[in-house]
């Protein structure tokens, strides 16, 4: 299914970080009400993703994101 | 010829007690080096593979009984077959420790990870307003509970390995694995490679 979680992205078999690959049309809310539900939960992932985000309206279709 | 005769069964007496006893002492000799060699490595081989280790007494109380019975070339051969198990035992016992512990090593890499993600969720659950598709209040706190379970369990079974008990640890870390994966699938998470299968 092309909506479920991504494994890990390195290639260490015993690692558990969540990991989520953004579609097009997903926004952090949006990706905060599917795995928290709810949207106003987004700051949780954008805190996790601080490394990697530097506004939370802007991530791209593709990116990997942590979720805590 | 009365005489000659009592002679000549006396010297066959004599002859075969001194037989008896030049098998006998072959016959105790043999089964001590093998109590010996047992009782020295039966402590750290008993961990690891109970089983060889009773395979190891039966034939040296195999050995004891014919020994008890005075059928010393039966003993010798038991108390024989004894020592070449016994010899065994150290190999297969180092063996054996090698495997658990290695398996050990890729538990105690793997469950620790699972358990801080599961934590992390949790958290992150709890601190939410709703709760996403596919979980009910139910199935999350069912999984709340189970990951203190697991919390607790993983906690025993470190101290078990610290305590030399690799086997026991390694049982308890199966069940915090099995529990593990049951409350990643609840809480909709992507269980690790290492923990599939």
């Amino acid at each position: 299914m092309a909506d479920e979680p991504v494994q890990g992205k390195g290639n260490d078999p015993t690692d558990a970080t969540q990991w989520h690959e953004v579609k097009k049309g997903e926004t952090l809310s949006k990706i905060a009400e599917r795995y928290y539900g709810d949207p106003g939960m987004y700051t949780t992932i954008f805190e996790a993703n601080r490394d990697r985000l530097k506004d939370p309206n802007l991530i791209r279709i593709g990116q990997k994101l942590r979720i805590p | 010829m009365k005489k000659i005769l009592s002679i000549a069964v006396a010297l066959l007496f004599a002859l075969s007690l001194g037989a008896c006893s030049q098998a006998k002492g072959p016959a105790e000799a043999a089964i001590k080096a093998a109590e010996d060699a047992l009782n020295a490595g039966k402590a750290d081989a008993m961990k690891y593979i109970p089983d060889q280790v009773k395979a190891a007494e039966d034939a040296l109380k195999a050995a004891k009984d014919a020994f008890a019975k005075g059928d010393y070339a039966a003993a010798t051969a038991a108390a024989t077959s004894a020592s070449a198990k016994v010899k065994d035992l150290a190999a297969a016992a180092a063996a054996k420790k090698a495997e658990l512990t290695k398996a050990w090593g890729e538990q105690s890499e793997l469950l620790p990870n699972m358990i801080a993600a599961i934590k992390s969720r949790v958290d992150v659950l709890s601190k939410s307003k709703k709760l996403p598709a596919n979980l009910d209040k139910e199935k999350f706190e069912g999984a709340k509970n189970g990951l203190a379970e697991i919390d607790k369990t993983w906690g025993e079974a470190s101290s078990a390995f610290k305590e030399g008990g690799l086997a026991d640890a390694l049982a308890k870390a199966k069940s915090v694995k099995e529990k593990a994966v049951e409350i990643m699938t609840t809480l909709g998470m992507t269980v690790p490679e290492a923990a599939k299968g």
